[in-house]
């Protein structure tokens, strides 16, 4: 999905740094302190994990750490709420199945 | 543990407005809130909020959220962030986690303003990636400046829906339709159309049947539904789609104050479970206050008054303001806030079916069927006269509290007459000098500047623009009808951007004579 | 608040389309299951919760607690303003017990 370069009421975004991630090992890049969901739309990335009983995909819903659809394993932890969690250079986030990293 | 006189819960419009109110008498004052920023939902608003001067009026919801940080700055509040309470007790005891702690603290009177939590109705797909939260998409776009979509349908036309549409659309992306089961569009006229005016279908009555996708959405079908909201075999229609966005209401974030033994009531005119609370938001548990969307689903504008009231009461409370002094303060806001319950969609008129406005006049069905007013419906408002040479054509329909227009005119051209929910009108001996300031200051983008017959079988039409790119003079295109669809053509002749207008640009198009009352919006070739 | 009246006659469990539907999005469990729970006995918000654990999951029932209740009132022929929310208790928001066992004052 495309970031919003310029915005008619809000203008242009301040220049934030390009931080390095891995996403299920592939390399990306978001920008620092975004949440890192926000960091993967921006990749491209729907799908955050799939559920424990009925294997089923998820992704953002409410984008404010409320729903935690968006969890996801994140530098070997689970259950993360990508929406709220600043990105940072280095971080390892992969896909959830359940409770655990795909 | 911790003492302070004020604990507030919630660092949103009322939370701030209460803290500034109890701080700025000299009260300790301590605000938690579980978000990164404070602000609640004010910084996602962009758009002009309706009102008068009292309340913030055509000022955008961001700019205000950043008055009020600076004012709780200024008299000293202390907002910890990050901090999520996770319980409250009867003897106003409050924790929190901090990080990785948990920490109590203790109030001598507790304001809770948590605000409301979204809404959600379920359907075949509603848990696939790509169905979101109106809330969500505000987010995404305004705040992360992301995109949450390139194609999106809209569920709900309440105000939150029509103005996320708006939003989404200024964002760049496509609303290939908004949905609604009722109906009747739920909120303001003035909002939906400048959503249809941009070309957005709306199809009231309709529901969606089933959204379509295996990892994540790409297609949506919806029905029309009948009377008793039952699908009708045969109305599918289908969009493609990569996100749905669900503006479905909202629900008191209420939990708090059950816990803390508050005596509750669930009162569908609110919201859903609300704290049985006297009118300056007490609970039935001495102390303990809610203020904002957690006692009752309402805007922003009217959480900000409440939030005062809750700061001024416990100021009384503890002895800080005398009965006096706490008295007159409470009838000034009483009076604010009176005047913003006013007019259709008061508090005390939802779910009613106003037919006629308070001027007598026949409220525009297509408006509330499709989002516009017709052309043969739009001159019976009062707002809508002919005149020569340019003049204002205020298309406000709707008894809403909003006087922003009145006062934008320095000529006083327009007046609303003695009550803030009247509909404006052009004063008899009027004079217009084209400044624009009207267009830009009318919260609903509705009032237009019209010059009907500029001599050469042309009419102008200065309309206000919010997206990119701005035209440029000499641009080429089409007039759109207030329904989006292309009725002329159309040439730029003005496009003006001052710093009074706050982003609203004033785009000026020529068109042929006979679409002066009838083109509403402009669209490039 | 009304008090539940057990002794209505609230028929049997009739299949219906729509069963299938997943209401509660942590837990999964769906709107067949919880109609099934009503007519096991479950007639409040909170025994539904602990019988199903629907609103026990990560997100503590912010996304589907207006939604069962809605289902659990039609399925009693009450509306949803006459039945008791579930139990509100601390912690509101989820709480790694490493967290909860980390009290200071």
């Amino acid at each position: 999905m495309s970031r919003i370069t310029e915005h008619p009421i809000l203008g242009v975004k301040e220049e934030k740094k390009l931080v390095s991630f891995t996403f299920d090992g592939k390399d990306l890049q978001g920008y620092e302190g975004e949440p890192i969901a926000i960091a993967l739309k921006a990749n491209g990335v729907m799908i955050h994990r799939y559920t424990k009983k009925e294997h089923k995909p998820r992704g953002l819903f409410c984008a404010i750490g409320r729903c935690t659809d968006c969890v996801m394993v994140v530098d070997g932890e689970p259950n993360i709420r990508t929406c709220v969690t600043p990105l940072k250079e280095g971080m390892t986030v992969q896909t959830q199945d359940g409770v655990k990293a795909m | 543990m911790d003492r302070y006189e004020v604990i507030v819960v919630g660092a949103g419009p009322s939370g701030l407005s209460a803290a500034i109110e109890a701080a700025k008498r000299g009260l300790n004052v301590i605000v938690f809130d579980e978000n990164d920023k404070p602000g609640g939902q004010l910084f996602k608003q962009i758009h002009k909020f309706f009102g008068s001067k009292e309340h913030h009026a055509k000022i955008r919801g961001f700019h205000i959220g950043e008055e009020l940080l600076a004012e709780a700055a200024e008299v000293g509040v202390e907002v910890v962030l990050g901090a999520t309470v996770i319980g409250l007790y009867s003897d106003k005891e409050v924790s929190v986690r901090i990080g990785e702690e948990i920490k109590h603290y203790k109030g001598d009177t507790v304001i809770v303003a948590t605000g409301a939590a979204e809404n959600m109705v379920t359907f075949p797909g509603w848990t696939l990636p790509g169905v979101i939260g109106a809330g969500a998409a505000q987010t995404m776009m305004n705040i992360h400046g992301i995109q949450p979509g390139k194609k999106i349908l809209m569920l709900g036309s309440g105000n939150v829906g029509l103005v996320v549409s708006f939003q989404l659309l200024q964002a760049g992306c496509e609303v290939v339709a908004l949905v609604d089961a009722a109906p009747k569009i739920g909120g303001y006229g003035v909002h939906a159309a400048k959503v249809a005016r941009c070309g957005v279908p709306f199809y009231l009555s309709h529901t969606i049947k089933e959204a379509h996708g295996t990892d994540q959405l790409t297609g949506v079908t919806i029905n029309e539904v009948d009377e008793k909201f039952r699908p009708i075999e045969g109305t599918e229609k289908y969009f493609e789609v990569d996100t749905i966005c669900m503006a479905v209401g909202l629900s008191p974030m209420s939990q708090l104050l059950k816990m803390a033994g508050c005596e509750m009531e669930d009162n569908p005119k609110r919201g859903g479970q609300v704290p049985i609370v006297d009118e300056y938001g007490e609970t039935s548990v001495s102390g303990v206050f809610a203020a904002g969307d957690v006692s009752g689903i309402e805007e922003a504008s009217s959480a900000m008054i409440e939030g005062k009231m809750a700061g001024v009461c416990v100021c009384g409370y503890l002895g800080y303001i005398t009965d006096e002094e706490k008295d007159a303060e409470l009838l000034k806001l009483e009076k604010d806030l009176e005047s913003l319950r006013q007019g259709m969609f008061a508090p005390k008129n939802r779910g009613k079916l106003i037919e006629k406005t308070e001027e007598g006049i026949d409220i525009s069905m297509n408006l509330l069927k499709k989002g516009y007013v017709a052309d043969d419906e739009i001159e019976r408002f009062p707002g809508v006269v002919h005149k020569v040479g340019v003049h204002p054509v205020m298309e406000c329909t709707q008894n809403i509290p909003c006087n922003p227009c009145q006062d934008a005119c320095s000529k006083g051209c327009i007046s609303i007459g003695n009550n803030i929910t009247c509909l404006p009108f052009i004063k008899e001996d009027s004079n217009c000098i084209n400044c624009g300031m009207c267009v830009a200051s009318c919260s609903g983008q509705a009032i237009f500047l019209v010059d009907e017959d500029c001599g050469d079988g042309t009419a102008t039409v200065t309309l206000p623009y919010e997206f990119l790119p701005l035209p440029e003079v000499g641009d080429k295109g089409y007039g759109l009808s207030r329904n989006g669809e292309k009725i002329c053509d159309a040439e730029i002749v003005s496009v003006k951007s001052v710093k009074a207008f706050d982003h609203t640009n004033l785009v000026t198009m020529k068109v042929p004579k006979e679409y002066a009352m009838k083109a509403r919006f402009f669209k490039c070739s | 608040m009304s008090v539940i009246d057990r002794s209505v006659d609230i028929g049997g469990f009739v299949p219906q389309p729509d069963d299938d539907m997943l209401i509660c999005r942590c837990e999964e469990i769906t709107k067949g299951e919880i109609r099934k729970a009503v007519h096991a006995g479950m007639w409040t918000m909170t025994e539904i919760r602990r019988y199903l654990r629907t609103g026990m999951g990560l997100c503590q029932g912010q996304t589907c607690s207006r939604l069962v209740k809605g289902i659990v009132a039609r399925e009693l022929g009450v509306s949803p303003a006459e039945l008791e929310p579930a139990t509100a208790r601390s912690p509101m928001r989820p709480t790694e017990m490493k967290v909860l066992g980390k009290e200071v004052s």
